[in-house]
């Protein structure tokens, strides 16, 4: 008898249960099919960035960058005489604190467009949010998985692939075929090398060896070790501060001396204060702001960086970073949409996969249907190191 | 076979840091039987204290000189504000409670220096090609002080009566209060110890292995099992440990993938346990209660 | 309202209060709502590991991600439907710890935290290192959950889906603690040895708890996965691991219910953390909450060992009328005529019938020998002992009586020599291997369970004689078995006149009492072969008397009894044969009569050591008159 009594009060609380549930399912279904956008009020722009936590040297500078644009666009009367809001929302760089953020910012706060996350992992976690709550996304992250078929997400900083096909360029120019790679472990370095093989392949570039490092390691000799055991006609260091300046050095004080190429994840103050004068002479394909007053005059990107550049210091006495620079063009291109479409969430989507030859910090951006990076090869230059300083190869 | 000596030379003073971590946590499991999961944190806690210095324009020496003793008053600190007000000391609570201690101290670490990894500079001295293995100058300070500072803690604990009665106090606390030490004082001298052991393997791999406020964790696990090798009380095996670890984690990384290089000390940590839980040259007795 | 409806309540209320909290909450709340959930079940297994086993993992990321990685792989490579993958992620999480715990429970103290820290680390280099699980990336894109004809995509509705896991969940789980396994579980954390001496196999207990908390941290692996639609190996991270043991300590070490909202308050702090930190020290980037996190575990520890559970006890207790009954504990008096008929009455109920006949050797112990460095505590010990028969064991302090009851009952391992219990070979084998052979014992130093009952104390010696096993007790299939427990433990009450002390902490009880409720305990196991160890010290005069009447009685029942005893006349009247011990040697064996007249034994002990004798009962009767009720918590 009691057994049965005890049954009875728990499948009726269960069943309390799912009842409330089947309920409310009408209710809130209707609320989220009614997210048509107001065409008139302010202009809502939700921005998830890694503010906290392992991505925060990329998360600061980017809210820094946006914050910075936002007042500019405000200050100069808005966008169609529509004020832009930002709803900033740190995601500490986890994926679960991005889907959180991803979620507020569509359900509580309506925005109209989100920007970021500013890693691969975490954008990979809003992604499917946006598609399926059908607003437009632009990531401020650098792989491709993140755009690959999708309908409603962009991505401004450049493919792996577009910084492999610059330096097999400068190989094949340098009679370079036997590569050895030493890359990231991380998102950042996966895919790397086979990536360099299929790019190189009709370069005649073979890969003859590959290793791995931690993004924070800090001992590379056992890589280094097998690196130099390979006998590679040059090296390829694929990695971020400070991990890739120590794997720069490491490999000077092993005696290594064919050329190394480096990726454009070193393109900062870090990579240069920890390789020290051992990253003389590397060579890497990195976007133009680094270089910025080397460029020629003619160089379409020219008044966009240098503009960035001295404004960015100007407010924050600090040079701005490349990821700065994808958070410019991430910012700066849903301005220019929201300028041609308003905030109607397709027409946005359509004019941002109609951006042609607009000029960024990063690039000339040009989206197209299949391809919502929108950055070539020609957005990068060869870099090398002279004196602890960034100076365009020749 | 260059490339093997080339990898057990960087494994070896590789394990010379984590044997002084080893050192530290045996120097406290010996006398309150805590396991001390903050141990880790005095090192990345030195090396970041001996950072600042030298960047406010100090010299590395005195630095170095700062740094140390800094480390060793917060390691006895933190024993005086975190232990000593626990009566009832269990297995559970001694690691939950260092374990809280050490996720506010790398926390803290995290507000004061930021996420970045920093290193100092190299000590003085230039590096040399051996027979074609590189070595580095701070490889070779690394040992030197590494060796110089095990003896002396093996010494003290092994052939000092301060340092006998010290163990003393866990075995027997009365005959230990009779030869002099009561067991406040042992827990203070035991911090103290570990606290310096932590501060040297800090400040020596800095300049390699650099310091950050995430460095702390994975020295003070590594160093664990270097110390569980020695059973958490020698503190021969102890070191030794750590240096057959730190060998063995360069050869795994150079001949079967770096990716695993972190794995390898939790491997032979559960093969300890499995096989040899007091250690490989612990005996089998009172296992029980 | 019958107890076990009274019992239901509060998860009836958890349900309701969890649904219109979905319901009614703002959609951002209730999305650190869902993640309170997920996480509440991992930190409801770690719990019970930590309640339970008193065993503590510091890697149940490692869990969690073995959990929602098997789910993803099943549910987004091998396109299997939510229901039938979850199963099967549950049961990977659970085999992982299996393996993990199977070499290291058997080990004391903090192995099992160290080793599934490393579990930690392994578990994120594998997953890292794993083209097939993604390498770092992960595993994305797994499809929203939908089952049912609904699909669970908003906070609110994934809120719902949840409700249910975690109520479930709850119930099962404290209906564990309260089971046969629970009892037995914290009778082990009390006093190992003496749960061992009553049967337990704590080291197969604690595995089952180890590997069931594992199924509860895959469990909510598998609602991760579906919720972020991602997994990668962040999820295997320290922190996380460190967030959950957070959760469980917060909420009151071991208590169920306090890892729920411990989950909850962790998660709120999580959240309120990280906003407040930097605005308090400007400039903070980075995981600064975690020394929130940090100085909370330190402060818990040091100032609320308990937890919030413990805080909500004592602010009920506050409030709650006094119990008059619990001080000053005085059972009335009934007349010794009642007490032996109540005795007959439970002995009718407790003995069993099936001992061997009277005569037929039961123990046999050979050459048994302990040193320990250069002291010999037992020199070559052999002794024989023939079911029904009542031995004492006597000799001056240190002369390795208690020794010898150590190595026969498993609770020390011989230096050497056998111990055969109906033959079969007990010697360096755990307590609980002599207890499924029908020996158990009460011990010199109490060894009784302090944070239970009398009769919860007894109830635990019913282990060996009831089957229900972790899953029987967790869906409370159980109920006709406690009663009989419930009963049978009563009688074993009964027997020693505690009745009315029943329902009173054994803690609470003088030194004497709780002597005699652990010669209950001992009863109520229905041994072949009873050790008791100074069993008179600290009763009383009638005490003994009563006790000596009951001895004979359980005897007569066919009883093998062994015992040490200062007390030399109650022994000579009690015991049909008496072994001597001196300095750890056999000195004399036989009846009272030849051992009294033994002329080694005069010289040895009888004749010298009167006066001694003498101080020992006095310290005795006087450490018994110290242990007056109030405080009487030793």
């Amino acid at each position: 008898m009691q057994r049965s009594m005890r049954l009875v009060s728990f499948g009726l609380a269960v069943g309390l249960a799912t009842t409330l549930a089947a309920c409310s399912e009408s209710g809130s279904s209707g609320s989220s099919a009614s997210g048509a956008a107001a065409s008139t009020g302010d202009i809502k722009i939700g921005v998830v960035l890694d503010i906290t936590g392992a991505g925060a040297s990329l998360g600061v500078p980017e809210r820094q960058t946006i914050e910075m644009l936002a007042d500019q666009v405000n200050a100069a009367g808005g966008v169609n005489g529509r004020k832009v809001k930002l709803y900033i929302e740190d995601n500490q760089s986890t994926e679960d604190g991005a889907a959180k953020a991803t979620t507020k910012l569509l359900t509580t706060e309506k925005v109209d467009i989100l920007l970021g996350a500013s890693r691969t992992g975490p954008s990979l976690a809003m992604r499917p949010i946006a598609e399926k709550a059908e607003k437009p996304m632009v990531s401020l992250a650098a792989n491709a998985k993140i755009v690959d078929g999708s309908k409603w997400v962009f991505k401004t900083a450049q493919n792996d692939k577009v910084v492999l096909e610059k330096m097999v360029d400068d190989m094949k120019a340098k009679g370079i075929t036997q590569v050895a790679v030493a890359r990231d472990a991380s998102g950042f370095g996966e895919g790397i090398p086979e990536m360099l093989a299929e790019v190189g392949k009709a370069a005649g570039i073979t890969v003859v060896k590959v290793e791995k490092f931690a993004p924070d390691a800090t001992d590379f000799t056992s890589q280094m070790t097998n690196l130099r055991a390979s006998n590679p006609q040059a090296v390829l260091i694929w990695g971020i501060p400070p991990a890739a300046g120590l794997a720069q050095k490491a490999y000077k004080q092993l005696g290594l001396n064919v050329p190394v190429y480096q990726s454009h994840g070193i393109g900062n103050q870090a990579f240069l204060d920890t390789a020290g004068d051992t990253a003389d002479g590397l060579r890497a394909p990195l976007g133009r702001m680094l270089v910025a007053s080397q460029l020629k005059d003619d160089d379409p990107q020219k008044p966009v960086v240098t503009k960035f550049i001295a404004d960015f210091k100007a407010k924050y006495n600090a040079n701005p970073s490349t990821f700065a620079g994808h958070a410019y063009d991430g910012f700066m291109i849903a301005i220019e949409a929201l300028k041609k479409a308003g905030t109607d969430s397709a027409k946005l989507r359509d004019a941002l996969e109609a951006i042609t030859k607009w000029p960024g910090v990063s690039g000339v951006f040009s989206m197209t249907p299949t391809d919502h990076s929108g950055l070539t090869k020609d957005a990068l230059v060869m870099v090398t190191v002279e004196n602890k300083a960034w100076k365009v190869a020749g | 076979m260059i490339d093997l000596l080339q990898l057990v030379f960087a494994g070896l003073a590789q394990g010379a840091v984590y044997g002084l971590v080893a050192l530290g946590f045996v120097a406290i499991f010996s006398v309150r039987e805590i396991v001390n999961l903050v141990q880790g944190e005095y090192a990345a806690l030195a090396g970041l204290t001996a950072i600042s210095a030298v960047g406010a324009g100090l010299p590395l020496l005195v630095a170095i000189l700062v740094a140390i003793p800094v480390t060793i008053g917060i390691a006895v600190l933190l024993e005086r504000l975190t232990i000593a007000p626990v009566k009832k000391m269990t297995p559970l609570t001694s690691i939950i409670l260092t374990l809280g201690v050490s996720t506010a101290v790398k926390a803290l670490m995290l507000l004061i220096w930021g996420p970045e990894a920093k290193g100092l500079p190299t000590f003085p001295g230039s590096d040399i090609v051996l027979g074609g293995v590189s070595i580095r100058s701070q490889e070779l300070w690394v040992l030197g002080v590494a060796a110089v500072v095990a003896y002396g803690v093996i010494w003290f604990y092994e052939h000092t009566v301060r340092g006998k009665s010290l163990r003393a106090c866990a075995e027997q606390p009365v005959a230990a209060r009779l030869v002099g030490i009561s067991p406040r004082t042992a827990t203070v001298v035991a911090f103290a110890v570990a606290g310096l052991v932590g501060g040297v393997a800090g400040v020596v791999g800095s300049p390699i292995y650099l310091s950050s406020w995430t460095s702390g964790l994975t020295l003070g696990l590594k160093g664990f099992v270097a110390a569980t090798l020695g059973g958490l009380t020698s503190l021969r095996v102890a070191m030794l440990g750590g240096l057959g670890l730190g060998i063995l984690e360069n050869l795994v990384a150079g001949y079967l993938s770096s990716g695993y290089r972190d794995a390898v000390a939790f491997v032979v940590l559960v093969l300890v346990l499995l096989f040899k839980p007091h250690g490989l040259a612990g005996k089998s007795s009172g296992v029980r209660v | 309202m019958s107890p076990m409806i009274r019992r239901q309540i509060p998860f009836v209320a958890l349900a309701i209060f969890l649904v219109v909290f979905a319901l009614g909450a703002p959609q951002n709340v209730v999305d650190i709502g869902v993640y309170a959930l997920i996480y509440g079940l991992a930190a409801i297994g770690l719990s019970l590991l930590m309640g339970l086993a008193g065993q503590v993992s510091l890697g149940h990321a490692a869990f969690i991600a073995v959990g929602a990685y098997t789910q993803a792989l099943l549910v987004s490579k091998a396109n299997l439907p939510f229901i039938a993958a979850a199963p099967i992620s549950v049961i990977a999480s659970m085999i992982v710890a299996l393996i993990v715990g199977l070499p290291l429970l058997r080990l004391r103290g903090h192995f099992l935290a160290l080793a599934t820290l490393g579990l930690g680390i392994i578990i994120g280099v594998v997953v890292t290192e794993s083209e097939a699980l993604g390498s770092t990336s992960g595993l994305y894109g797994l499809p929203s959950l939908s089952f049912g004809g609904r699909t669970y995509d908003t906070a609110q509705e994934y809120f719902l889906l949840l409700t249910p896991v975690i109520v479930i969940g709850m119930w099962l789980a404290v209906n564990l603690v309260k089971s046969r396994t629970g009892r037995a579980l914290s009778a082990v954390n009390d006093s190992e040895v003496a749960a061992e001496c009553l049967g337990v196999d704590t080291f197969a207990l604690r595995l089952r708890v180890f590997v069931l908390s594992a199924g509860y941290a895959g469990l909510a692996g598998v609602f991760y996965a579906h919720w972020l639609t991602i997994v990668n190996p962040s999820v295997t991270h320290f922190e996380v691991s460190v967030k959950i043991l957070l959760m469980v300590v917060l909420g009151g070490l071991g208590t169920v219910w306090g890892a729920l909202i411990g989950a909850v308050a962790v998660q709120a702090l999580d959240e309120g953390l990280r906003a407040l930190l930097p605005v308090i020290i400007p400039g903070a980037k980075g995981e600064v909450q975690l020394i929130g996190f940090g100085v909370i575990l330190v402060l818990v520890i040091i100032l609320m060992p308990g937890g919030l559970a413990q805080l909500w006890s004592r602010v009920r207790a506050r409030f709650s009328k006094p119990d008059s009954t619990k001080h000053g504990v005085h059972e009335h008096e009934i007349s010794q005529e009642e007490q032996r008929e109540l005795l007959d009455k439970s002995l009718g109920i407790l003995a069993r019938t099936d001992h061997e006949p009277v005569g037929t050797s039961i123990l046999k112990i050979e050459g048994l020998t302990k040193r320990y460095g250069g002291v010999t505590a037992l020199d070559n010990l052999s002794l024989d002992i023939t079911a029904g028969e009542i031995v004492a064991l006597i000799g001056p302090n240190g002369a390795g009586k208690t020794t010898a009851f150590n190595m026969i009952t498993g609770v020390l391992p011989p230096t050497e020599g056998s111990v055969k219990l109906h033959g079969k070979e007990v010697a360096g084998q755990l307590p609980h291997v002599a207890a499924n052979l029908g020996a158990t014992r009460t011990f010199q130093n109490l060894q009784t369970f302090k944070s239970t009952t009398v009769l919860g104390n007894v109830k635990v010696a019913r282990h060996l004689r009831s089957k229900a096993g972790l899953l029987r007790g967790m869906v409370m299939a159980d109920r006709a078995e406690e009663r009989h427990i419930e009963t049978t433990a009563q009688a074993a009450v009964d027997a020693m006149a505690l009745t009315a002390l029943a329902d009173h902490p054994i803690a609470d009880l003088a030194f004497g009492k709780q002597r005699q409720v652990e010669v209950a305990r001992a009863l109520a196991l229905e041994p072949s072969l009873l050790l008791l160890d100074e069993p008179m010290a600290g009763l009383s005069g009638a005490e003994r008397d009563s006790l000596s009447w009951l001895l004979r009685k359980v005897k007569a029942t066919g009883v093998t009894i062994v015992l040490v005893e200062h007390d030399v006349a109650a022994v000579m009247a009690l015991a049909d044969r008496v072994a001597v011990l001196d300095d750890g040697k056999l000195i004399s064996l036989g009846t009272p009569a030849e051992v009294t007249n033994d002329p080694v034994v005069i010289a040895a002990y009888l004749g010298t050591d009167d006066e001694a004798e003498a101080t020992v009962e006095k310290a005795a009767a006087a450490h018994a008159a110290d242990s007056t009720p109030e405080g009487g918590t030793r």
